[in-house]
């Protein structure tokens, strides 16, 4: 099982959950599978192709993971995703 | 009698609430955290919000008291095949575009304005596109005939991205539609959504077809007042052709020297047949002409118009943006705008006076009234 820190923004589709708990051995993969429990999340995660949303950045093991790396990214069972609203300024 | 304002800023949206007097208000804020862009109400009296994070995407949020609000499954989106406009994917991504995108996707990243008309939704989008949901909400369906107009490899973004920002309906012909595109043009269809054709013969296109946005009277439709990038127009053949109706307007220095009246928002109050536009000094500045904050009213279809300042500031350098300035079609007529410095300006006596209603709200992207 891996957990996903959800953002305050995203709560709303989240039923109000801080965190979600999902199954994956990628990160795209456990994006999938938070989006198949909560469709309405989908439509954030997710752009029409089916690809992860360019501005998408998550932090795993202390590190940033950007959008086109998160296909391939490899997590472990217990690991903890935080994903996050990445802006800037006022 | 209540009456309420949906406005939509960059964090959120304040909903303001009065009774038919508008002289008292009370604010609220709902959807914090994301901008909101554009709100519609459909014939059933629920209400839908537009908003676009930059990161999540696009969404639509509904209610039917303007207090409790959920998102929607389902969002106006492009078929997976869609191929983008590459001057739009460059302006969208400009912090990451490294010549990726070419032959990108055709995305949506923003959903610009909501109309109801004959029982629907539309929602005009960017990359440019128009979409309608039947079932409120549960489904969108892309109108096809648009989406994949035979010209659309040449239309140009303006710099805000290629925009569908303005739709209108007429509602005793529900074949005719309007749909005004930046900087690409002002699109009719006459055989529901099938065909659609651009109309700006009269306009000024020397540099482009920048429709900002238009106007018009249901019952009324083909009169339509239009603010363009170029000046200010009427066309009272339903967009076939169009006259500068620019008499009393202060009028600015565009980049190529072209001098007309500048700005973005356009109104109409049904009942008095009222026209308001907020002129602004010209596209280098985008700013109340000697920062001197007016709307300026029509009463003869655009043929004069004059400057109501009362109420307002002085001393103002913000602007007005297309979707922020509206009427809420009681009598006498109220009308209101925000400005993207965050103020709400209201009038209940048809645009002669004004009075700040909300301030201190960060930039204001969309206002819609709402008399119940």
């Amino acid at each position: 099982m891996i957990r996903v820190q959800v953002p305050p923004v995203l709560r709303s589709v989240t039923g109000g959950a801080r965190t979600l708990e999902a199954e994956g051995t990628t990160v795209r993969e456990v994006f999938e599978d938070i989006a198949k429990r909560h469709p309405a999340l989908a439509l954030h995660l997710f752009d029409e192709r089916s690809g992860i949303r360019r501005n998408i950045i998550c932090v795993h093991r202390d590190s940033v993971v950007r959008a086109g790396d998160m296909d391939s990214r490899k997590v472990d069972q217990g690991e903890e995703l935080i994903l996050a609203n990445a802006f800037a300024g006022g | 009698m209540t009456v309420s304002l949906i406005v939509g800023t960059k964090k959120g949206a304040a909903i303001l609430t009065s009774d038919k007097d508008r002289r008292t208000w009370k604010a609220d804020f709902a959807l914090k955290g994301w901008p909101v862009t554009a709100s519609a109400r459909d014939d059933g009296g629920r209400y839908y919000a537009a908003v676009a994070n930059d990161v999540f995407g696009p969404a639509v949020f509904i209610s039917d008291d303007l207090k409790e609000w959920k998102q929607l499954e389902s969002a106006p989106r492009f078929n997976p095949g869609d191929k983008g406009n590459e001057q739009h994917i460059r302006i969208a991504g400009a912090a990451d575009f490294m010549g990726r995108y070419k032959d990108g996707p055709r995305l949506v990243d923003q959903i610009w304005t909501l109309h109801a008309a004959h029982g629907a939704i539309y929602a005009g989008t960017s990359e440019a596109g128009l979409f309608v949901t039947r079932d409120r909400g549960k489904s969108w369906e892309p109108v096809s005939g648009f989406n994949d107009h035979p010209n659309r490899d040449k239309w140009e973004p303006g710099f805000g991205g290629l925009c569908a920002h303005t739709i209108l309906s007429d509602p005793k012909n529900p074949n005719r539609m309007w749909v005004g595109v930046s900087s690409s043009g002002f699109f009719r269809t006459d055989d529901g959504g099938k065909t659609w054709n651009e109309k700006s013969k009269g306009v000024n296109t020397d540099l482009g077809i920048c429709v900002h946005h238009v106007t018009h009277d249901p019952t009324e439709p083909n009169v339509l007042f239009r603010q363009d990038h170029r000046g200010v127009y009427r066309s009272d053949d339903a967009g076939d052709t169009w006259v500068v109706t620019e008499q009393g307007l202060p009028c600015g220095e565009l980049s190529d020297g072209h001098r007309c009246s500048f700005g973005f928002a356009i109104a109409m109050d049904r009942k008095s047949r009222s026209v308001f536009i907020a002129p602004l000094e010209g596209d280098n500045f985008r700013m109340p002409h000697n920062g001197e904050l007016a709307i300026y009213k029509s009463n003869d279809k655009g043929a004069n118009w004059q400057p109501r300042k009362t109420g307002l500031p002085s001393n103002c350098y913000s602007g007005v943006l297309r979707g922020a300035m509206t009427t809420d079609q009681l009598d006498p007529g109220g009308v209101y705008f925000g400005t993207s410095s965050g103020s709400v300006y209201a009038s209940s006596d048809v645009g002669e006076s004004w009075s700040e209603v909300a301030s201190e709200l960060p930039r204001i992207m969309s206002v819609e009234a709402y008399a119940t």
